[in-house]
């Protein structure tokens, strides 16, 4: 009851506040103590949320001998790029010793046919669903509800045989085509909740032009899907490039995506670890999801928003 | 009109497919599965009078019981990062300076792979070499060698996947604030009420939806918690960080027992269902809500 009795009265006392100036004036302009309390609480906590990447750039340039006097947050003494070269070249994952260009690689060709097959099919899918009478429409977009919820290790093991049946298990198709099913209900729905929206007249207008399924998907939803297409871009981009269980689990030993490499390297237990090498390494596969999300902003929000469901 | 039919349902075809196998088909194979005693190979018969006895291991097995337990404590953890995003958005919110600054920041964990994430925080959690080291040598007596104690590594990748997932929550949370009017802070300063009080009376009850969907979204981010736990302790010390994801893959991959990764499967879909469904039935309160205004 009192949260009510307080809103009300702000609500009403709202439209009083206009008479009151000079109250407002003050406000506005200055730089009372409280805003630089908050200011200063605002900078303690970006400066927490920049030290692990401080902490992995610097290390990253370090040499061992500097490394091994345990100064974690000093600059380096001498800058070199040893770790880097070492990482990209070098640095073993299992028994090969090629380096993250491998990963790297196998990264960038799981990415672009996944991106294909997972759009082109939530596209076609969520604009059938949105602007064609299919019947049973309702009931399967609740289905794929449900699907966007389910954890993968209950479908882990079916996709292992029929992957394995199918001869592409332990190739980066395999990885590609995984992803692109599992992302397949989240980005319908996504698809579907956009094209929903289109006015009908629209599609009553081209369905007189032609009527046919695909050259209106092609002439007219496709042109208009340009918004949403670079949030689902950027979702996709991230999560698949970020993406570790589905590599690890249908990669095999060759087609292993970047991060299985890094996790091999960081989580190896025989030897001594050198930390600049596994530094340098987890900035080499953190560099391409930062670069989109520092190119692209706001937008970003939008697409881990949109498929937050996901997880 | 000509309401082309069969164009739409040959489209939909792929979809339909891709969820009958992948999705609907597979479920009922696991679950199939873990009705039998197939080990490292798929055994199709079912002896009924003991149907359930990868459950009973299950629930027997003392690593199940860590995973449960690591579940809650990931869960109640990872929920600090609700409450600090709220704190976050709410100052940015209040303040509006530098708002697209401190959003970049908070927010560009996100992008990187969680295994990267794993990887930083493993370092600077080293004990030898890593923060602990640093600040003993500026004289405090600190004590975070988490990784490496059963008892505390937990700790470590609750830390970890704070750091993570804080800037989304308070992403979520920024869009609810910016939907309250305005003039409610500024009518309650001038009732000399205090700004604790109208947070805690008048924005947080009416930013409740925000917070439902943002502790559904976090429990269904801690159920699928797998990466981090790799990345930082690889299940150890011991089985003391095993989470559910965790375990059912460690039962499938290192010890190829099929039919009981296969149960455990079964249950995180079971754990998953349990949250999924108050999800379902805020959406279609929320659209009844919007639908009645």
């Amino acid at each position: 009851m009192s949260q009510f009795s307080v809103s009300e009265r702000a609500a009403a006392s709202g439209v009083m506040s206009q008479t009151r100036a000079p109250y407002f004036v003050r406000k506005k302009k200055g730089i009372t103590p409280r805003t630089i309390a908050i200011l200063v609480f605002l900078s303690i906590c970006a400066l927490f949320f920049c030290v692990p990447l401080y902490v992995v750039v610097v290390t990253s340039f370090k040499t061992m001998d500097q490394i091994r006097e345990g100064a974690i947050f000093s600059l380096p003494t001498i800058w070199t790029l040893e770790a880097w070269d070492h990482a990209w070249n070098h640095a073993c994952s299992g028994i090969k010793c090629d380096g993250l260009k491998v990963g790297f690689w196998n990264s960038i060709f799981i990415l672009f046919p996944s991106l294909i097959l997972s759009i082109s099919l939530a596209m076609v899918t969520g604009f059938a669903l949105a602007l064609w009478n299919v019947r049973w429409a309702g009931a399967f977009l609740f289905l794929l509800f449900i699907c966007a919820f389910v954890p993968f290790q209950i479908i882990m093991y079916p996709l292992i045989v029929m992957t394995t049946t199918t001869k592409i298990y332990g190739t980066l198709w395999a990885v590609a085509v995984i992803h692109a099913v599992l992302a397949m209900p989240v980005l319908t729905l996504i698809f579907r909740n956009y094209y929903k929206d289109i006015p009908t007249e629209i599609m009553s207008a081209a369905m007189m032009d032609s009527g046919s399924f695909w050259r209106i998907f092609f002439e007219i939803i496709v042109p208009m899907s340009g918004n949403i297409l670079i949030v689902v871009l950027i979702l996709q981009i991230t999560s698949i490039w970020n993406d570790y269980l589905i590599g690890v689990t249908f990669g095999g030993l060759t087609g292993q995506p970047m991060t299985v490499n890094l996790a091999n390297l960081i989580t190896i237990s025989t030897g001594t670890t050198n930390y600049a090498h596994n530094m340098a390494a987890a900035l080499l596969t953190a560099i391409p999801p930062l670069v989109v999300y520092f190119l692209v902003g706001k937008l970003f929000v939008q697409g881990v928003t949109a498929g937050a469901i996901k997880g | 009109m000509r309401w082309s039919r069969i164009a739409p349902q040959l489209a939909l075809t792929p979809a339909l497919a891709v969820t009958a196998v992948a999705f609907v088909g597979s479920i009922g194979w696991t679950a199939y599965l873990s009705l039998t005693r197939s080990r490292r190979l798929p055994e199709y018969e079912i002896d009924w009078s003991e149907w359930g006895r990868q459950y009973d291991r299950l629930f027997r097995d003392a690593g199940w019981e860590i995973s449960l337990r690591n579940l809650v404590v990931l869960g109640l953890g990872s929920a600090l990062a609700i409450v600090f995003g709220f704190v976050l958005a709410a100052l940015i919110d209040k303040e509006k300076r530098g708002e697209s600054l401190f959003r970049t920041v908070f927010l560009y964990p996100l992008a990187v792979s969680l295994i990267v994430t794993g990887a930083a925080w493993r370092w600077i959690l080293n004990p030898g070499l890593g923060a602990q080291s640093f600040l003993r040598g500026l004289g405090w007596d600190v004590d975070f060698n988490w990784l490496a104690q059963g008892d505390t590594a937990m700790y470590a990748i609750i830390l970890a996947s704070v750091w993570q997932s804080a800037g989304f929550y308070m992403a979520l949370m920024l869009a609810g604030l910016k939907g309250i009017n305005s003039e409610i802070w500024s009518a309650a300063k001038l009732d000399g009420v205090p700004m604790w009080r109208v947070y805690l009376e008048i924005i947080i009850p009416m930013m409740k939806f925000t917070f439902i969907t943002c502790a559904i979204l976090l429990s269904l981010g801690v159920i699928k918690a797998y990466d981090v736990v790799v990345a930082m302790t690889n299940g150890g010390p011991g089985q003391s960080t095993w989470v559910p994801a965790y375990f059912t893959i460690n039962a499938l991959s290192a010890k190829s027992n099929l039919g009981y990764a296969s149960a455990a499967a079964v249950m995180m879909l079971a754990i998953t269902f349990v949250i999924f469904i108050p999800l379902v039935a805020l959406t279609a309160w929320q659209q009844r809500k919007r639908e009645t205004v």
